[in-house]
């Protein structure tokens, strides 16, 4: 089946104008700024329910905040927009405290808008945990990322469908997950790929397995996609590339905790090479 | 009796102005042009290697997927933007499109891919004295790009320009299974008979879709390129 060229969906034209109550619109403003020798939360704006604790600060004065949204999960019509900008030398790792969920909805869509601004010689991390997108979830993600020229960015997406501990399948629904980097304006990354009930099965998507990932890092070198290769040596469902400056690393498991195992150990051995910091993991990944 | 060549009928020359756009869109799409398109298999090569791709049923699958989640969303509609680019002699935006078809490929290998067969047909092409007097402003070449000029040079409509990429690349995919899987010369004939009833809806979709919207991709091609980066052995280039 063809997308629709239309931008109602790829399922189910229409759906878009069939709303017939607002969902929950959220929307979060992050602003970074450098003081000295560590990274300040400057400005913080939301509406609607998403927010963000206090920072802290695990000791290399990059600037740790979590991404708060208390309904604990997504239905059809939710919108949630995020938007961080960072200054000029500013660190920042945003990540949450708990997986997302998006629940089966009748036909419309929820929306995920995200927009990260890293500015010159300044650094950002994006990594919340896995989305999991119940049977029956119609979810629309696009990250927009803008990099200034010595920006440095490490940034993942992971998903699992359907509950398979629980004997759920996805057999109705999708995600479009759309990623977008720019350097200096120009784009160097462009990435739309529908994942539906018939990707999670097939032998070009999922190949059956419930959860995928993919998970962006730059400024990488050839020595830096050598580590990420070494990592996954034989292993199947994993694979990584280096396209121009940008490391893309992809892959596919049965099982969340593997993935989410699996991208910790790439960003561990990352984040020395792209950000030159230890790979200090956050507190709240000790589960 | 005069051979027909010899003694031409009236209507000939009508006849010339849409026999000839096709004949050019026929030697423009053949795996006989000299651009080395026979090297790269897109990701195949790994996907049989990791046993996704086994028989022509999961090679049609696959093919099928990419042509309707990727080439429909992201070749054919920039193609058309390529060649209305040239048509109005407009290099900075065939620049900025070729920019984006590149930023659309998922790993190293279908990149350069892209770079190398563009460049090959830029040179074939300047050496057949077509299309040599423009250059893209920023340098960015595509083998989308230069098939777009190619195509308008020679004069093929914007629509037949993309049923013979489409062609031309459903005919590569379909060649590249039949020697890897491997399958039997009809079997892969059956493929292309199949296969090809997808592509006038996918030059439909590639017409009517929105700038913004342009962008698709499949996760198993993604994922199965970049681990051909790190296959041991191996024929193909992609």
């Amino acid at each position: 089946m063809l997308l629709d060229p239309d931008g109602a969906g790829p399922l189910h034209p229409g759906h878009a104008r069939q709303n017939q109550r607002p969902g929950w619109e959220a929307e979060l403003h992050l602003g970074f700024s450098r003081r000295q020798d560590k990274t300040v939360l400057v400005e913080r704006r939301h509406r609607g329910p998403l927010a963000v604790q206090r920072p802290f600060y695990p000791g290399d004065g990059v600037c740790h905040v979590y991404l708060l949204h208390p309904p604990g999960g997504m239905v059809a019509g939710d919108r949630l927009e995020i938007e961080a900008m960072l200054a000029e030398g500013s660190e920042a790792l945003l990540t949450t405290p708990a997986a997302g969920k998006c629940y089966r909805s009748e036909a419309r869509i929820a929306e995920q808008s995200v927009r990260l601004t890293v500015g010159n010689r300044a650094a950002l991390e994006w990594l919340p945990q896995e989305t999991i997108v119940y049977r029956g979830a119609r979810l629309r993600s696009e990250m927009r990322i803008e990099l200034d020229d010595a920006a440095r960015f490490i940034g993942w997406d992971m998903l699992v469908f359907g509950r398979p501990s629980a004997g759920e399948s996805f057999d109705d629904g999708f995600v479009e997950a759309g990623w977008r980097l720019f350097k200096a304006g120009r784009p160097i990354h462009t990435e739309r790929v529908l994942l539906d009930a018939e990707a999670v099965q097939a032998n070009w998507g999922l190949q059956g397995r419930s959860s995928c990932g993919t998970l962006f890092a730059t400024p990488a070198s050839r020595k830096t996609l050598d580590i990420v290769r070494e990592l996954i040596g034989e292993a199947p469902g994993r694979g990584v590339t280096l396209i121009d400056e940008v490391l893309v690393c992809r892959a596919v498991e049965a099982r969340a905790d593997r993935l989410r195992g699996f991208f910790q150990a790439v960003w561990a051995a990352l984040r020395p090479e792209v950000l030159q910091r230890a790979d200090v993991p956050p507190r709240i990944w000790a589960y | 009796m005069g051979s027909c060549l010899l003694s031409p009928k009236p209507g000939l020359t009508i006849r010339m102005a849409t026999d000839l756009p096709l004949l050019r869109l026929l030697q423009l799409a053949s795996p006989g042009l000299p651009v080395g398109m026979y090297s790269y298999s897109q990701g195949l090569e790994k996907a049989v290697d990791d046993g996704l791709v086994i028989d022509a049923a999961s090679a049609g699958a696959w093919i099928g997927a990419v042509l309707q989640r990727s080439v429909a969303n992201v070749d054919l509609p920039v193609l058309a933007r390529l060649y209305a680019a040239w048509e109005r002699n407009d290099g900075r935006a065939a620049d900025d499109w070729s920019s984006l078809l590149l930023s659309c490929r998922e790993s190293a290998e279908l990149r350069a891919e892209d770079r190398q067969t563009g460049l090959a047909l830029q040179r074939l092409l300047a050496a057949l004295g077509i299309g040599e007097e423009i250059k893209p402003p920023g340098g960015t070449v595509t083998w989308a790009g230069l098939f777009a000029l190619a195509a308008l040079r020679l004069g093929v409509a914007q629509r037949e320009a993309l049923l013979g990429y489409a062609w031309s690349w459903l005919e590569n995919q379909v060649l590249c299974a039949v020697k890897l899987v491997p399958l039997g010369q009809v079997a892969g004939q059956q493929l292309l008979l199949n296969l090809a009833e997808e592509i006038p809806s996918a030059v439909d979709c590639a017409l009517r879709i929105e700038d913004e919207r342009i962008g698709g991709g499949v996760f198993g091609l993604a994922l199965a390129s970049s681990r051909h980066e790190m296959q041991y052995s191996r024929l193909f280039r992609s």
